[in-house]
């Protein structure tokens, strides 16, 4: 291995060593996006006011997420002997008196709020992390890292056999890592599963310098957060994954492009980039090699089809975002017109450990036709909002129950999305897999790790209307069969759920669906993915809509009204004032809703349940028909 | 002056003079790609891009101010105007949105009497559109500010819009705020 990088390692493994053996209870709190929002900056102020107001001997440190992110902020804390390691939810700045009293002052651990442990044995009332329901299933490769290591230290990471796939790629041929990339069947993790070593290959073969690497970290598609868990978990994984590239396909410039909504990536990737420049990872001749490769994080500024990638080169050159006609291929003309190679996050951090361990390892690890793990995350309906990392090939209903908790109560299994929302709906579907098949049959596809489960309170014309309306709003304008159809659906859409629907809107939205295909790039041509999947999923539903003006949900609002259901309801005055409109007229025994200012919030049946009701307006026999059915 | 997440300064201000821009400007340089960031220093100066912001950067990159002004216009998060004080993001992803998300927007909006991307009058408090980031476990949410207020009811949200109009606050939003 290469001897700057053997020093290196050294020095890192020594710093970690200290660390470890320092004596003092260290106590690391989750600090990412999901958990700043339940409170972890605060959990952290109050650990470190109170460990030095009564000069504890501990210390408090950061890292990412083991992927409870319904249970944030989880805290790990390693006991001052360094001998074991737990896992700890919900430590809330409220609770941090009472947890460092039994952690650190009376150096015990906190069965009821324990997860597992982490490092080191299990005890009777704590069994190790491992074991833990929500972790069965799952294989942690890429996330290994994350919630053991402080995402912005690169001695962690190098300390962790971080950069060891970059050493043994030094030693290699360029030919040589493309194969093992190949051999190893990645295929890219933004839900394309081309094989990324060929994509390399084709960088390659260019004819020209400079050539470019571009990290795709506009992780647009909403409901899906795996590769900001990464970035804000274990930023120098990617760092690593793209200087393999570049050995790979002899490139010259890396950029990472994060979208704007990512503010904590940001920080920690320019955090990890400043890093491995100052290790010489990073910039002239690294490590000696006489190799030369820049890295430069790229901030977005909020647009989805910048996710696409000659959207994403449009809008790292300056212009607007727009994705433009291919070929030429990026591999032919990218960034700034020369040889470009584009790969998602997550695809870049599998290379770093196929380098390490060879391409058998790396996929022995699936049965699926699909190889190596893939992180996914769930939300939606149910318990618990997730991510986590998985082999291919889980069930819907697996993941369901294990990893997203059941749906919440009260709330009934419809369907679910995977993708985001040019992927489409299913109905039920819990038997299918987490693999590309099952997707691609049904003319949809698996995407990039998102999936968003919903109930029978979701109506599916709304969802339909919601996703098509994103896919207006974010069209770059370039194809009028993109542009113009996404708003002539929109348009079909909101007069169905306004009581306006005929029967050749079927038609209608099947000839849009025809006509999208031809736009030039994937938002156009799988903007009405949605829509196609649902009137082939959900048909029953659409004709209550069209014929009979029936909303089974109880959500479209020109097909429902609010009514006063009991005067002497609890709540009702409550219900009263609440109304955003000021639609509840009358008083105590006169209530009424008028139904010309009433905007169907809910509000009034959320203070006052039994006071409201919703009334569907055309179809009441239909509607009592159902109810009388079940 | 309230330093978001990615360190940046953020202050909503006076229009710069184009002194200001031009020293702010002046690290970046033609075809490095820099319009972007020259965009983003600008904004998170002073919290919009001004028509002379778009000149000076032109000038700068060697470029056309049509070329900059269609960058700035083609992206949700660059502001052409000076934005409110507080400013409201409401969260659009699916997850808030199965949780009743759309009937929190449609509330908030009557209170605040604001569209998505609207300020109010006296420039104290702002409504936009927000794209998921993941935080679903708080679902429905919106950011305030940068802080997710999440949990919420209609209602819960409607007594929030209405301490936000009336500038009286019953509680901190913020973190593990509650309904």
């Amino acid at each position: 291995m290469n001897a700057r990088l053997e020093a290196l390692l050294a020095t890192s493994q020594s710093a970690w060593a200290a660390e470890q053996g320092s004596g003092r209870v260290r106590i690391n709190v989750c600090l990412d996006t999901s958990s700043i929002a339940q409170g972890a900056e605060e959990t952290i102020a109050a650990l470190k006011g109170a460990i030095a107001a009564k000069n504890l001997n501990a210390e408090v440190g950061i890292i990412g997420t083991f992927g409870f992110c319904w249970l944030e902020p989880t805290v790990t804390v390693r006991n001052a002997s360094g001998t074991q390691t737990v896992l700890y939810a919900n430590i809330t700045a409220g609770k941090v008196d009472d947890f460092l009293q039994r952690v650190v002052i009376e150096g015990v651990t906190a069965p009821e709020l324990a997860l597992g442990v982490v490092e080191g044995t299990s005890t009777a009332d704590i069994a190790l992390l491992t074991d833990h329901p929500f972790m069965q299933g799952q294989v942690r490769r890429v996330m290994a890292n994350i919630g053991i290591i402080d995402p912005e230290n690169i001695d962690h990471y190098i300390a962790k056999d971080g950069y060891a796939g970059f050493g043994k790629a030094l030693d290699m041929s360029a030919e040589e890592i493309v194969k093992e990339m190949v051999d190893s069947g990645l295929g890219g993790r933004a839900g394309g599963g081309f094989p990324t070593g060929r994509k390399w290959d084709f960088l390659r073969n260019a004819t020209t310098h400079p050539r470019y690497l571009v990290c795709n970290a506009d992780e647009g598609d909403p409901g899906a957060w795996v590769n900001r868990v990464l970035m804000e978990g274990d930023p120098h994984i990617i760092i690593e994954g793209m200087l393999i590239a570049a050995l790979a396909a002899e490139a010259d410039e890396g950029y990472i492009y994060i979208r704007n909504e990512y503010p904590l990536c940001v920080r920690r990737m320019e955090i990890a980039v400043k890093q491995a420049y100052a290790k010489g990872l990073v910039g002239k001749d690294i490590l000696g090699s006489g190799k030369d490769f820049e890295l430069i994080v790229f901030r977005g500024a909020g647009s989805y089809v910048c996710g696409e990638e000659t959207g994403l080169i449009a809008s790292v050159d300056g212009y607007r975002g727009m994705p433009r006609i291919k070929p030429p291929f990026p591999a032919q003309a990218g960034l700034w017109n020369k040889p470009t190679n584009v790969n998602n996050v997550e695809s870049y951090a599998n290379a770093p450990m196929i380098m390490r361990n060879g391409p058998a390892w790396w996929s022995g690890v699936s049965t699926a036709k699909e190889k190596g793990t893939k992180m996914f995350t769930f939300s939606g309906s149910v318990n618990w909002a997730s991510c986590v990392e998985v082999p291919f090939g889980p069930s819907i209903r697996e993941c369901l129950d294990r990893y997203a908790g059941g749906m919440r109560e009260g709330k009934k299994f419809k369907g679910f999305q995977p993708g985001g929302p040019l992927s489409g709906v299913v109905n039920g579907g819990l038997d299918l897999t987490l693999t590309l098949d099952p997707y691609r049959e049904k003319s949809m596809f698996l995407g990039g790790g998102g999936i968003v489960f919903f109930d029978e309170s979701n109506c599916i014309v709304d969802m339909c209307k919601y996703f098509l309306g994103f896919c207006e709003a974010e069209s770059c304008g370039r194809c009028t069969t993109c542009h113009g159809g996404t708003q002539r659906a929109v348009e079909v859409l909101r007069r169905i759920e306004s009581g306006g629907g005929r029967e050749p809107d079927v038609e209608t939205m099947q000839q849009l669906a025809r006509t999208l295909v031809w736009s030039n790039c994937f938002h156009g041509q799988f903007a009405m993915t949605t829509i196609k999947t649902a009137l082939k999923e959900f048909e029953k539903e659409w004709q209550e809509h069209i014929v009979d003006k029936y909303c089974r949900a109880g959500v479209c609002h020109g097909l429902i009204e609010y009514r006063v259901a009991s005067q002497s309801a609890d709540g009702m005055a409550d219900a009263q004032a609440i109304c955003p409109t000021s639609a509840i007229t009358g008083g105590p025994g006169s209530y009424a809703v008028d139904d010309s200012l009433c905007i169907r919030c809910a509000a009034c049946k959320e203070l006052s349940p039994s006071g409201f009701e919703v009334r569907h307006r055309f179809a009441l026999e239909v509607s009592e028909a159902a109810a009388a059915a079940g | 002056m309230a330093a978001d997440l990615t360190g940046h300064e953020q202050a909503p201000g006076a229009a710069p003079t184009l002194a200001e821009l031009r020293v702010l400007v002046a690290e970046f340089q033609p075809n490095r790609g820099h319009v972007m960031p020259a965009l983003h220093k600008v904004q998170d100066t002073y919290g919009f891009i001004s028509r002379d912001a778009v000149e000076v950067i032109a000038r700068q990159l060697n470029t056309t101010p049509a070329l900059v002004w269609g960058t700035v216009t083609y992206y949700d998060d660059f502001y052409e105007h000076p934005q409110a004080k507080t400013q409201v993001a409401w969260c659009s992803g699916p997850a808030c949105r199965v949780l009743g998300g759309d009937r929190v927007r449609e509330a908030m909006q009557q209170i605040l009497e604001l569209p998505l991307g609207g300020q109010s009058e006296d420039m104290r408090v702002g409504l936009r559109l927000g794209q998921c980031n993941g935080t679903c476990s708080e679902s429905p949410q919106v950011w305030v500010d940068g802080r997710v207020v999440g949990n919420l009811t209609v209602a819960s949200a409607i007594r929030l819009a209405r301490e936000l109009k009336s500038g009286v606050s019953a509680g901190t939003p913020g973190a593990g705020a509650q309904p």
